[in-house]
């Protein structure tokens, strides 16, 4: 008999070990995994949430910038690039055969670019969408393997450079660069980049259309009407390159609510509008700031006349003011302003005092910033009255040795017009939120009163009349009443002293009188042509005006004009 | 015999399964394409919407109004508003 021996292969050990081996892999992994969620958590979760995050951060949204009417001046369209990732194309003739066709391209271009790059390189950035749609077809057939697809935003401007300056740039990343995209950025985008990485952590669709509709941005709307700004545009480039201007500014105001209807600049520039950034010596329309303040404070009345000293007035020794456009001896008020008066306005300034010139100059809001905030806005220079000789005073009072802005410009004409308040300009109409918020802006604001009523009807009447009989006449329209001043101004030059070549001409001006509807400033600097204030600026407040007075339906003031 | 239709109903119950996986990938990338169609018309839909607003900017009526009708801007004082 054989006696039974046990041995240790037998089958139930060999499928112990058996079981033990297949065990252990699972054992391990489990451990592993253990390890890591219990002590590499942290690591791991950001390290994906940087990878998310780094491929979400190009996919911002912005929000639009609108006129007054809703008109779309900027808006993001969702846009595609098309890169190849040369190590998974399979044949590379017939891609870039594909791409060549659907793209436009030559493929010369994308085989130059081929053989620039190491493995990966874009053949197009923001590619229009039928064309995104032809890629996507093929991306999961051979012809496809090695092409991607990255989403990213667009600004688009479909009315092209218009009002430009003011809205400014963003960039690739949509981040504001300049201008109002600048100013609000805040408001117009949202990097919602981060919350998508969070939504994508817990396994949720990245791309998710409820997230992206719950956290849109916000739409600016501008006080800039776009209908004006074309017409300001229009008329500021043609008479740029008809007097070879190095430089132009066209500026309209409501003068009831200190609303910027348009604003122009020469040259188009993102988000530099001289409007708030351009400062310069006005000349003979600054004359209408020195005689208004006099006749307000009282040192002059409408019936007065001022001496001419045989047109050749020695301010002070050395320093001669001579008129050669009149032969009169004496000019009452409203000539001064007909003719442009140097020495005129300089006896009223001096007659004023340079105190009380300079307290109006800076209630008239000289000197200092508007709250507009543009991007480089300017405030100009006023130096403190003490300061002045009584030649500052006198050259003061018909526009030199003083640095403004357009806008403070015409928000002193605005004060004329609108019954002696200086108004807070304003550029942002209102700012709708996602969540139907809407936030006004454009409120009238009256800053202070600068004139009495009763100054502003005699200045209206004076400023009339230039433009019925004195400089402005180019400025006259066929049924309205139009009042404004000429500024033809001599540049200081490089080598010191006033430069004849050099020189900047203007016309600010409302319309109608009865009841000033618009403010114009028109500004040509640095004219290669010799021209003045009357036949350059004066025809462009015309050509801004006649547009803007049709399409408001703003009735004539004249009683008898047929 | 019992083991039969165990096995079977096992088989059975990976195949509901299978086939609903199925069905879901299948879903998901349906899913997928018409959520990827919606943005593309969407985008699209952007695009023609700025090229009306491009066709109908103050420059091109101006300029199509005086080219093929021959109009010309009125002058303010020819305007009558009716009821404004």
């Amino acid at each position: 008999m054989f006696k039974k021996t046990v041995s240790p292969f037998n089958i139930k050990n060999r499928m112990a070990v058996a079981g033990l081996l297949l065990l252990l892999l699972p054992i391990i992994i489990f451990v592993r995994l253990f390890y890591m969620q219990t002590f590499l958590h942290e690591s791991f979760s950001s390290k994906a949430e940087r990878a998310i995050y780094n491929y979400l951060a190009e996919d911002r949204l912005r929000g639009k910038i609108l006129d007054v009417n809703g008109k779309i001046l900027a808006e993001s369209v969702r846009t595609h690039s098309c890169g190849i990732n040369k190590r998974y194309v399979k044949d590379k003739e017939k891609t870039i055969s594909f791409l060549s066709e659907t793209l436009h391209m030559p493929k010369n271009q994308i085989l130059d670019k081929w053989n620039k790059s190491a493995n990966f390189f874009f053949v197009a950035k923001k590619i229009k969408p039928d064309n995104y749609i032809k890629i996507s077809q093929i991306l999961r057939t051979p012809l496809g393997q090695g092409l991607e697809l990255t989403p990213e935003y667009e600004r688009i401007h479909p009315y092209g450079e218009s009002a430009l300056d003011v809205i400014g740039a963003s960039n690739s990343k949509n981040f504001g660069l300049s201008g109002i995209e600048q100013m609000f950025n805040k408001e117009l985008s949202q990097d919602i980049s981060k919350k998508r990485a969070k939504h994508a952590r817990r396994g949720e669709i990245i791309y998710d259309r409820k997230l992206k509709e719950e956290l849109s941005v916000a739409n600016v709307y501008l006080t800039i009407d776009e209908l004006a700004q074309y017409h300001a545009e229009k008329a500021l480039y043609r008479a740029v390159e008809e007097v070879g201007a190095e430089r132009g500014v066209a500026l309209v105001q409501e003068p009831k609510t200190g609303k910027i209807l348009a604003a122009a600049s020469y040259p188009v520039k993102d988000g530099q509008s001289l409007a708030f950034q351009f400062t310069y010596e006005p000349g003979s329309t600054f004359k209408t700031v020195a005689v208004s303040s006099a006749l307000d404070a009282g040192t002059a009345h409408i019936t007065d006349s001022v001496p001419m000293e045989e047109r050749q007035w020695e301010v002070a020794r050395g320093f001669i003011i001579r008129d050669k456009q009149h032969k009169k001896d004496y000019l009452s008020i409203p000539e001064i302003m007909q003719l442009s008066s140097n020495i005129g306005a300089g006896k009223i300034a001096l007659e004023l005092g340079a105190k009380n010139l300079f307290y109006y100059m800076k209630a008239f809001g000289f000197g200092s910033k508007t709250d507009i905030n543009f991007n480089g806005e300017s405030k100009g220079s006023v130096t403190p009255y003490n300061k002045w000789t009584k030649v500052d005073t006198v050259t003061k009072g018909y526009g030199y040795g003083v640095a403004i802005t357009p806008i403070q410009l015409i928000g002193a004409y605005s004060a004329i017009a609108n019954g002696g308040y200086l108004m807070q300009p304003h550029l942002i109409s209102h700012i709708e939120y996602a969540n139907g918020k809407t936030e006004r802006w454009a409120k009238p604001v009256k800053i202070r009163r600068v004139l009495r009523e009763e100054t502003t009807q005699i200045m209206k009447k004076v400023l009339q009349s230039v433009v019925e009989a004195g400089s402005g006449k180019h400025a006259q329209i066929k049924g309205y009443n139009v009042a404004g001043k000429t500024g033809t101004a001599e540049k200081l030059s490089k080598e010191g002293g006033y430069g004849k070549r050099s020189h900047v001409v203007s016309f600010c001006g409302f319309v109608p009188v009865s009841d000033p509807q618009f403010t114009i400033l028109i500004i040509l600097d640095n004219p290669s042509k010799y021209s003045f204030g009357g036949t350059a600026a004066a025809p462009v407040f015309k050509e801004i005006a006649e547009p803007l007075l049709s399409l408001k339906g703003v009735p004539p003031d004249q009683l008898d004009f047929e | 015999m019992p083991i039969f239709r165990i096995m079977f109903l096992i088989a059975l119950f990976a195949f509901c399964v299978m086939w609903i996986r199925i069905e879901v990938n299948r879903s998901g990338r349906e899913i997928g394409r018409l959520q990827n169609e919606v943005e593309v018309k969407e985008a699209r839909n952007q695009y023609l919407n700025l090229e009306i607003l491009r066709l109908s900017s103050p420059e091109t009526i101006t300029q199509q109004a005086h080219e093929k009708f021959g109009f010309e801007p009125i002058k303010p004082h020819r305007v009558v508003v009716l009821n404004k």
